[in-house]
């Protein structure tokens, strides 16, 4: 029987579904699809042979190589006190508003998604540094969970950030200008949690109330703590602004200010040495599902399909908008079941073509793509930033720090209707800079 | 995503049999791989650090940095493949094989490895002659033109590695499926999405909060 | 359709979206489908749906496809032979000349050794065209000017310019433009007006030189040799046919995007244009010596100093004949 090259492809990616939803690593799965896809179409030698030649080909390339910097800079910002110090200076800035110390939370985690790219370990920290003190002051255990959970997912959006660096990558656009991209939203996302926890204590005073007290030179003495958070922003932001360094250099930098804080704060060999390892172990992991995913991507293209879909999603008679929104709502379903790296790799090679021929800026669909896949860490079933709250905090049950996140996500997709009303939120300041 | 939860091999595992010891030597060896990946990564800081001052400052960058950054990065590309594996730290998706138990999530965990196997040996060996048409007939790099085969070689020597490790996962495996009461040794012990969210949690801690010493 | 034949489809393995770059070798596609009534077809995978660019010799080799595009500086290691075309200063700037000598040196022994490790035979050049600069800042109006310039040059070109007394930098060529506005680079080479245009370096650039012919790249098309080994006489003949308006298209679509880039070049950025005697200097200066370097260097894996030789005939050859 003689398959056509659509066909095969179809039948790649539910092999792969198979195999992906009984547990297999996602790297092997999308391994020995495309392997054996490959072999079925062009033979053993030529199939096999290619497939030998995508790990080394995708991963040995200097672009990537700003990964291991972003994530060192994550791992070591806990050894340098920059959580307790952020937190500080944020409670002390905001504790006035209606629910406070929540919005505090949410600059906080804000300052410190600028030097951390990990949603999950920005959300573990501060419900060790924020939960116990909105606890102490009478807030209801469900926003206290819920603003941490949130708060996290915005260490993808602003830089530095692995996933946007992962994006820019697989699509061929400047790392630069998606790291770039990310500051606003970021911001904006930051601005409307605050919002919304503003108004839900408004509404529900007993939620959360003001912490007020706070000297202006108390306040004042709180800034000079947030300094290495600012270094690193300076850095990565002026290095791929003025373009004075890459963004692997601006991540070297960042990271190496940094060691040097967290060296000043007596980091031990162990903890360095612990701060290495992990380094190195998210590294190899996100290393592996590139190549793992992109052997699978390499048995679509010699199967014709992402050229196929993009034909067949521009012949279709909808405002590219109504087509957009249904591409988000895939992407809100997909993001229940996976991770976001993961998702992104399998899904773009066939999703953005068709997505640029409908007309979309490219560094704009990335945000919102890596918004979508955010959102998605704190909804059921396996939001994993929940669960990560209800570890470190046990005594706060499951359900309620997913009650606690609901209006997060209400502000979540309230954000995504600003970027989809407004994709200036998005581009405007990557434009600025680099035309 | 799956973590690690805290069931490293330690030298008190050691002694639980074969497998134990077995789990243990790869692991030395898993580990030595991790560490000289961490040292290309903390050097990896270091020379940026010595481009952007050497640029900025004195006008003299360190010819080919671009090059020998890219030869470089199989080491932290690859070298920590078997031990993150060994941790069972590659992405999978848990909802499924979270829920098993005894006999029937053994089954899967050992057929999973056993794909893994297959993978895995075919990458090995074209992945090795990947490096030998680079020595052969001459690859090398685009500014610097080093050549191109060593960092192509840190390919395949990781993957042996890590089919050595498959190996033995497989053999832990099996070993459960033959007598579910046992122990679980030499495999990584994955739970549902509860536990490796705390495994997660600990990680971001740091060391002090993680149960479970080496 | 005048040629009867086999039912034969080719896929070809290339970078990138549709382009300039790309318009030779998708005339030939068309044509040979056209005339074999579709009976032989190229499939053009682009945005390396098959191959990353620098993995496209090994795609060859290992039989994935059987045909694939490559520019030499990729990978100077598995193409030695094909470095020379980055030597500076050759007098190749005009199109007849470049086209000929091109050809020539398609059938070289030396450029057909390169390819045969990795089962290949070169089949037709891109013609990518002469590098030239553009700059922010002083322009370089004599050869001393380049002194102290950072210049973004690769392969025998960055050699030249740093005999010149300019530094070397390698900046990926998406950073070039902010670099450039930044001030981190003071001088750009790309491939004259093509890729100046793509990359937007105009909008940050001060000047251009417009005859300076500092070096090129070469790029081309090759084909598997296996796959062609299989071809029937008559499917090998039509290839052979295609080539001369195929190069015509080629050239015409660098002509055409000249003719839309330069007066825009022209109105906003300050030409530079050498005299016939400081291009001899150039060439006397930073040339000659870097190609004699790059023959000692190679000598050993082949007659460089024999293919030198036989490039200089060749253009000398053409320049007569145009
Ligand atoms: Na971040
Ligand atoms: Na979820």
């Amino acid at each position: 029987m003689e398959l056509s090259n659509e066909t095969l492809g179809i039948l790649g990616f539910v092999g792969l579904l198979v195999l992906v939803v009984i547990g297999v690593r996602i790297y092997i799965a999308a391994a020995i699809v495309g392997l054996i896809g490959l072999i079925g179409m062009i033979g053993w030698d030529a199939g096999a042979g290619i497939v030998g030649t995508i790990p080394h080909s995708k991963s040995a390339s200097y672009t990537l190589s700003v990964l291991p910097m972003f994530i060192l800079i994550g791992y070591l910002a806990f050894h340098a006190g920059i959580t307790d110090a952020v937190f500080d200076a944020a409670r002390k800035w905001f504790g006035w508003m209606p629910g406070g110390l929540a919005v505090a939370s949410v600059f906080a985690t804000a300052g410190f998604a600028a030097v951390s790219g990990a949603s999950t370990a920005t959300a573990a920290v501060f419900s060790r540094v924020a939960i116990p003190e909105m606890l102490k002051s009478g807030y209801h255990p469900k926003l206290a969970a819920g603003v941490v959970a949130a708060g996290g997912t915005l260490a993808t959006l602003i830089p530095p950030s692995a996933i946007l660096v992962i994006y820019a990558i697989i699509v061929e656009e400047s790392v630069g200008q998606l790291l770039l991209a990310g500051f606003i939203p970021g911001i904006v996302s930051a601005l409307v949690y605050a919002g919304i926890i503003v108004v839900w204590s408004i509404i529900d005073p007993t939620i959360g109330r003001p912490i007020r007290g706070y000297t202006w030179g108390e306040r004042v003495k709180s800034v000079p703590g947030t300094f290495p958070v600012l270094a690193v922003i300076v850095i990565i932001f002026s290095a791929v602004y003025y373009g004075w360094a890459t963004p692997t250099e601006a991540g070297a930098l960042g990271a190496f200010v940094v060691f040097v804080l967290a060296l000043a704060k007596g980091m031990r060999w162990d903890n360095l040495k612990d701060a290495l390892l992990e380094t190195a172990k998210l590294t190899v992991m996100i290393f592996t599902l590139i190549w793992g995913v992109l052997i699978f991507v390499r048995f679509l293209g010699f199967t014709g399909v992402p050229a196929e879909f993009t034909e067949w999603i521009t012949s279709l008679d909808y405002p590219p908008v109504v087509i957009m929104i249904f591409i988000l709502l895939g992407y809100a379903i997909l993001g229940m079941f996976m991770d976001a790296i993961g998702m992104m790799l399998l899904t773009l090679p066939v999703v953005y073509p068709a997505v640029i021929a409908l007309g979309y800026d490219p560094i704009w669909f990335g945000i919102v793509v890596v918004k979508m896949a955010e959102v998605c860490l704190v909804t059921p079933p396996i939001g994993l930033n929940c669960f990560v709250v209800n570890a470190v905090r046990p005594d706060i049950p499951l359900t309620q720090v997913f009650r606690g996140v609901g209006p997060f996500v209400v502000a979540d997709f309230i954000t995504v209707g600003l970027f989809l009303a407004f994709p200036w939120i998005i581009t405007w300041l990557p434009q600025q800079v680099l035309g | 995503m799956a973590h690690a939860l805290g069931n490293r091999p330690t030298r008190q595992s050691a002694r639980e049999g074969f497998i134990g010891w077995l789990d243990y030597v790869v692991w030395q060896i898993e580990r030595a791989f991790t560490l000289l990946s961490s040292l290309f990564i903390f050097g990896l800081m270091m020379i940026g650090v010595v481009q952007v001052f050497g640029r900025k400052l004195f006008d003299a960058p360190i010819f080919g940095y671009i090059d020998m950054v890219e030869l470089a990065m199989t080491t932290f590309a690859f070298l920590a493949i078997s031990y993150t594996e060994r941790l069972g730290g590659h992405v999978r998706m848990e909802l499924l094989v979270g829920k098993l138990k005894g006999r029937v999530q053994w089954a899967a965990e050992f057929a999973s490895v056993i794909v893994a196997l297959f993978v895995v040996a075919i990458l090995i060996y074209y992945g090795w002659t990947h490096t030998v048409r680079a020595y052969e007939f001459g690859d090398s790099t685009i500014d610097a033109e080093y050549p191109m085969w060593p960092s192509k070689l840190v390919v395949p020597i990781a993957f042996s590695l890590l089919w050595i490790r498959l190996l033995v996962m497989a053999y832990g495996y099996a070993r459960l499926f033959a007598d579910p009461e046992r122990t679980p040794i030499g495999v990584p012990v994955v739970g549902n999405v509860a536990e490796q969210a705390k495994a997660e949690a600990a990680e971001a801690l740091g060391a002090d909060a993680r149960e479970g010493g080496r | 359709q005048t040629v009867e034949g086999p039912k034969v489809s080719w896929k070809l393995s290339t970078w990138g979206n549709p382009r300039a770059f790309t318009k030779g070798i998708e005339h030939i596609a068309e044509v040979v489908k056209e005339r074999t009534g579709g009976n032989f077809t190229i499939e053009i995978f682009y945005g390396e749906a098959l191959s990353k660019a620098r993995e496209n010799l090994d795609g060859i080799k290992l039989g994935a496809f059987d045909a694939a595009q490559l520019c030499n500086f990729y990978h100077p290691g598995k193409n030695p032979a094909w470095m020379i075309f980055t030597m500076p200063f050759l007098p190749i700037g005009d199109w007849d000349v470049r086209e000929k000598v091109t050809r020539a040196m398609y059938k070289h022994p030396a450029f057909i050794a390169d390819m045969d490790g990795w089962n290949a035979m070169p089949y037709m050049s891109a013609l990518l065209p002469q590098y030239e600069f553009l700059g922010r800042g002083e322009p370089p109006l004599k050869l001393s000017d380049w002194n102290g310039k950072r210049v973004r040059a690769g392969g025998g070109l960055g050699l030249a310019m740093e005999v010149l007394g300019a530094t070397r930098t390698t900046v990926p060529a998406t950073e070039v433009y902010t670099s450039m506005e930044r001030g981190t680079v003071d001088a750009a080479s790309f491939p004259y007006t093509y890729a100046h245009a793509a990359y937007k370096i105009p909008e940050v650039a001060d000047w251009f030189t417009n005859n300076m012919s500092p070096g090129t790249s070469e790029c081309g098309t090759v084909f598997s040799k296996t796959s062609y080994g299989k071809l029937p006489e008559q499917y090998k003949a039509l290839l052979e046919d295609v080539l001369d308006e195929a190069y015509d298209v080629q050239v015409q679509a660098y002509i055409d995007i000249d003719k839309k880039n330069l007066p825009d070049f022209k109105a906003k950025l300050q030409e530079i244009l050498y005299t016939p005697e400081q291009l001899a200097e150039f060439q006397k200066v930073a040339g000659t010596p870097v190609w004699d370097q790059w023959v000692a260097e190679n000598q050993e894996k082949f007659d460089a100093r024999g293919l030198l030789n036989d490039l200089l005939a060749e253009i000398e050859k053409a320049q007569k004949g145009s």
